[in-house]
Order: structure tokens, then sequence, then C-alpha cells
């Protein structure tokens, strides 16, 4: 494991002047985007570990930075919002960044990718969403109840990783403005993947020309793992790595193995 | 005090054990049905409503429910087209009461608005048309509207109806969730005015809305009205203060479950087991998740409702609760005719209500148990009721002209785009 590098805050304002996004900063290096998963953005050892190698910038979903929710009323549909994270990584000053998406982020990752061929030097994408096979419908994590979350995430939800990652704070006002932000972030991302996470994604993922690799846990509920196939055989060149005993988010629940491909990768 | 007949649709045979197994919404299975059991649960519930509808009661109204056991209403407009012509014909001025097609879910608002204009003339002009935001299940699983949207999708519709029936010519609508080049509807609403009524369980901003805008708001009283009705019914009238809108009592609805026998001994005997049966498989069976998909409650409403859980009642012992539960907490006020219309009067008068929708139909209830209480409620109750506000000189601005209201002509607040408008 790594030690957490020291994080700062960069202010973006985008979408002329509509957006303020909220960026976390850390480590040193080339450029890496990293693209969060529904619920918001956690900085967790992955992230840390990725710092060690390149500057890792970790933008906010808009709605999802805690005191302006309303930012999300300013994106109506998916081509804005993926113009607008265009805006982000040019205003970054981001070039060439190495793209990192997990699941909501995965499929950012690959729409950016997809609509800006030119922008990442390489994607890595953590069991995106984005695609739709009637044999594998994608579980609605949105409306699943909290009680379920675990075991629709984790392969083991017992696991010390899966319980840090869901351990809630002590303190009740505290508590509720947690699990009051996880709704809103869902309902917030939900706006672009809500009744079905399918935008037409599969249609234009032939656009991606960056080299790709495309993690994906085997035993995760939330998108089965013959999606992996999916995104691989639409994106030339591709390469996978399938997580053995592992769910939905395989650099909580595998760290070392999902490190390990991700830097085999990146080299 | 108008007093309406509220009726739902229930699915009136579900097994025994509904409740351990299933819920009553988006999944529940259709195998647990018979064609005679669905043909006779939707059958009586018309025949039911135009019972009311000869019996005296001022209105008939449903409500809008999709793919539910507990209401077989996907659209209330069908079963109100109905009531309206059927009654037209047998001469009853009774006002046709939809109270919430729901505009938060509506990809056609246009057909909404049209439903109504043509319910309106079908009935000569007896409409009192509900428009609703959408249970959070209905609009974005059975309707595939993200929640995020549903609030916003409401309102850009409901200015679009509001809109298509008072417009003298033709015009174009670009709105971000439908697009019209020509909104020309033919007919239009005979009434003027419609009285227009908004639906809903204590959202502060409806409420607001509502006074703001001129429209009635009905509170649905399911969660408990001893429960929750102090505080619902403080809150609009203190927002009604802030805004400076009199304190009119016909300007609010308020709906409740009410089971009337000869005593309040037979009417536990009579309504008990099929109040347990409506309660518990019916509402009850509705998990919270699926009254508040995330992004359908506002993320400060969110964090109200974590701190103070209070506007939901009873709701979280619905699945279990038994008929001493249901009484207690209001959700259904039952017993003789001198107990229902000594707790009925006092509760509107205490909460400044003009508008009693009496539910009188409730889970397995059979045919013949509501229509006794139907018969009981409209001689025995409703008579002693209707005088609750006559002489305080408020006129009803939210009732057809038609039936004796005044539409239209209410003060608006000076401080809203409508009176700008006016």
């Amino acid at each position: 494991m790594t030690t957490q590098p020291t994080i700062s805050e960069e202010t973006i304002g985008v979408w002329d002047g509509r957006i303020t996004m909220r960026v976390k900063v850390a480590g040193a290096g080339s450029p890496l985007l990293y693209l969060h998963p529904a619920a918001g953005l956690a900085w967790d050892p992955f992230l840390s570990h990725l710092a060690e190698r390149y500057t890792v910038y970790a933008p906010e979903f808009p709605g999802t930075s805690v005191g302006d929710p309303y930012a999300i009323h300013q994106v109506d549909d998916l081509t804005d919002l993926v113009l607008l994270y265009e805006e982000l990584v040019r205003k970054l000053g981001l070039v060439k960044p190495v793209v990192v998406g997990q699941s909501f982020g995965g499929m950012l990752a690959c729409e950016l990718a997809a609509h800006f061929p030119d922008v990442p030097s390489a994607l890595v994408v953590l069991d995106p969403i984005g695609l739709w096979l009637d044999e594998h419908p994608v579980a609605n994590w949105i409306a699943t109840p909290a009680d379920r979350l675990p075991a629709l995430l984790f392969h083991d939800p017992d696991s010390p990783a899966a319980q840090a990652m869901l351990a809630l704070p002590e303190d009740p006002e505290r508590q509720r403005a947690a699990i009051a932000g996880l709704v809103w972030a869902f309902g917030c991302t939900g706006k672009f993947t809500w009744p079905i996470p399918d935008r037409g994604l599969r249609g234009r993922l032939h656009r991606i020309s960056a080299r790709t690799l495309i993690v994906w846990g085997r035993q995760d509920k939330l998108a089965n793992v013959a999606y992996a196939g999916e995104f691989a055989n639409a994106i030339a060149g591709s390469k996978v790595a399938i997580v053995d005993d592992c769910g939905h988010i395989p650099q909580v629940e595998k760290y070392d193995q999902t490190v390990q491909a991700a830097d085999e990768f990146l080299g | 005090m108008k007093i309406s007949l509220f009726a739902q649709a229930p699915y009136r045979y579900l097994p025994e054990d509904f409740e351990q197994h299933h819920e009553s919404v988006c999944d529940v299975p259709y195998s647990l049905t018979t064609r005679e059991g669905v043909y006779s649960s939707v059958r009586d519930f018309m025949d039911e409503l135009m019972f009311g509808a000869r019996s005296g009661f001022d209105a008939v109204a449903v409500t809008e429910h999709g793919q539910s056991s507990y209401d077989m209403v996907p659209n209330p407009d069908l079963v109100a087209s109905a009531l309206a012509y059927m009654t037209e014909a047998e001469g009853i001025d009774v006002g046709i009461f939809p109270m919430g097609r729901s505009l938060g879910k509506s990809r056609e608002p246009l057909r909404a608005a049209e439903e109504y204009a043509m319910i309106d003339v079908m009935s000569g002009g007896r409409l009192v048309p509900g428009l609703v935001v959408g249970l959070s299940y209905d609009s974005s699983i059975n309707n595939g509207v993200p929640p995020i949207e549903v609030r916003k999708r409401f309102d850009e519709n409901l200015e679009l109806v509001l809109r298509a029936w008072k417009a003298q010519t033709p015009f174009a609508w670009n709105g971000k969730f439908s697009q019209y080049p020509m909104v020309n509807m033919w007919p239009r609403p005979l009434q003027a005015d419609l009285p227009t009524w908004i639906t809903g369980i204590g959202n502060p901003n409806t409420m607001r809305m509502c006074l703001e805008r001129g429209f009635g708001f009905t509170y649905l009283s399911w969660f408990g009205a001893k429960l929750t009705g102090k505080r619902i019914f403080d809150r609009f009238w203190e927002i009604a203060d802030q805004v400076s809108v009199p304190r009119n009592p016909y300007r609010l609805g308020f709906l409740q479950t009410v089971a009337v026998a000869e005593s309040d001994e037979q009417a536990e005997r009579d309504y008990a087991e099929h109040l347990e049966y409506g309660f518990r498989k019916g509402l009850g069976s509705i998990p919270m998740e699926k009254l508040g998909l995330p992004g359908g409650i506002d993320i400060r409403g969110v964090q109200a409702l974590l701190k103070d859980p209070g506007d939901f009642g009873l709701y979280y012992q619905m699945k279990t609760a038994t008929y001493r539960d249901l009484v207690d907490a209001g959700v259904v006020i039952a017993g003789s005719p001198a107990t229902v219309r000594d707790q009925l009067r006092e509760f509107c008068r205490e909460y400044g209500i003009g508008n009693l929708h009496a539910m009188l139909s409730f889970g397995s209830l059979p045919r013949h148990l509501v229509m006794k209480n139907i018969q009981l409620f409209s001689e025995e109750v409703l008579p002693h009721l209707r005088d609750l506000w006559t002489d305080t000189g408020h006129q009803h601005h939210w009732w057809p002209e038609r039936l004796g209201g005044s539409p239209g002509t209410q003060q608006i607040p000076a401080n809203t785009g409508l009176a700008a408008a006016r």
C-alpha cells in the first residue's frame, strides 16, 4: 500500500462560467485524469498509487461537490457533458493525459475518448458501464436500496476493503450529509444513465484511438464480465485484464491485482 | 364544504401472504391475478363511483397509478371520461375530479391537456383538473424519466398545459422536454378558467407554488392524518401567510379513508380485515427507495427527511399495521356515523379544510360493503359536514362555476408573474 499524498484542490470555471468544477490534484509527473464512479469522488489507495508516477487530476462531477448541488441543472444532455469535460481538460492545461475511469466514470472516459480521440494518451477503464446486452442486463444501482448495495458492488461485501469503503461517519449530522450526498450523486450521474445506461456509446467506441486497457471483476454483479469482451471488440487493439474473485470495484476489492494490471499496461 | 367520493381500483383478491413476498408496484407479478378478479375489481370500482355520483357527493375523484396492484388506474382520464359522459347523460351535477394526472412522467403533455379539455366538454363544464408531479417509482421506473428530471419536466409541462387550455391562437412550444410547432387544441375546455388543483404529500415548494399561483392544494393523508395533519396543514397556512394569501379553506383539499357502519363495533367487524389488506398490501408494500429514487428528492429534502421523517407518519409500520394502528394514526377514520362525522368535522374545522375527499373503498372490501359505506356516509355523515364554512363568507374559487364555484376570480399575490399577466 502507498501512503496518501498531499492533495490540493483547483477550481476551474467552465461552461461559460456557469459551472465551477472542483478538481483534486496530487502527485507529480505527466498528467492523469481520473473520472470517478456514480457515487462521487473518494480518494482511495489506487489514486495514491497513480499519484506516485503521475499528476492525478480528479474532478468532481457537476452537482456532487459539497455545497454546490445544483450545478447539475446546468448540464442538459450527454453531448454537453462531454464538451464540458473536454473544456475542463483544456483549461487544466492537460496535454495528452492518461484517462482512467471507473464504472460511470469509465463510460464518461470512453465518451471523452470517442468524441475527442486526440485527448488521451492512454485509456484505462475499470468495469465501465455504457453498453447493454439483453442477456446480461446492467443492474439498476440507482434503484437498489442501500442495504443491498454492498452485495451488488462487491464479490465479498464483508472484506475489510469493502467495509472501509462503505463506512459512514458516526456523527449523526455528518452521517446524514454523507447519505444525502451519496443519494444526490446517484441522482446527478443518473441524469446520463437512467433508465438504461446506454446512450449509444457502442456506436461511438470505434472512434477511440488511444491505447486502451479494460479491467473487469470476474464476479461483477452490476455489469457482467461479458461486457469486457464487448468493449474490447469495439475498441481496436484494446487489452483486457480480468480480476478473479472480484466484483464491480476492482481497485478497491483487489487492489494489488488491479494496480499490477494498470502498471503493466502503462509501462 | 365540498365533499367528494374518492376511489381506487385495487386488485381485491391477492393471496394472504402477499406482502411477505412481493412489492405492490413495478414488478408485482401479474400471475397473481385472474381474469375474473381483474374484471370485477375494475367493474365494481366504476359502479361504486357512479353510486357515489348518484348519492349526492359534490364530486367523484380518482388518481393515477401505473404498474401497481393497489390501484389499477394507469390513466385516470379514462375513468373520468366514462364518469363524465354517464353523469351528463343522467343529468347529475357532480364534479369530475381526476386528481393526479402526472405531468412529471408525461412525455406527451399536450395529450394530458387535450384529455382534460375533452372531459370538460363531455361533462358540460364539470371538470376539476388535478395535476401531480408524480410518484417516484411511477415516473422513473414505470415511465423511464430520470429521477432528477421529474420535477423539471413537471414544471415545464405544467406551463404548456395551462397555456394550451387558455390560448386563443395557435402557438409554437419550444420546451426542453417537448417541442410542438403548432399548439391549437380542439376542443378547448368549456370552462374559461379551469379550477386547477395540485396534489401532494407535503413538499413546501409545491405548497408555495399552489398558493402563489392560485391553484388548490390537495393533501393525500395516506400516512395517518393524526400523525401528519398538524405539521402538514400548519405548514400550508404558514406559507400562505408568508406569501400574503388569505386563509380561504376552499383552497385546501384533504383525502381521508373513512369507514362507516351502524356502530363503532360494527365498523371494526365490517372493515378491519379489508383495511389491513389495503394498507399492508398497498402502501405498506411500496419500499421507501421506490418512493424517493436518488435525484427525485432535492438533496436538502433528503437531509431534512433523514433528520425528521415525520411527514411519513405510519408509513414505516404500514406493512404490519393492525386495524387499531390504522385508526390510532388516523390513516382511517372508522366508526358509527356520529363518531365519523364528529372527527371529520373537528379535523376539517381545526385545520381549515374546505374540500374533503372521502375514500370509502379500500383493499379487499367487497362491493356490498363499499356500497354500504357510501350509502351511510352520504346519508348520515355528508349532510352534517356540508355547512362547515358557509357562514365564513369565503368564496370557492377552486370549483366549476356550473357547480357553484367562482374560478378565475381569486386574488393572486401581486409579486407573482401571474398577477402581471392578468
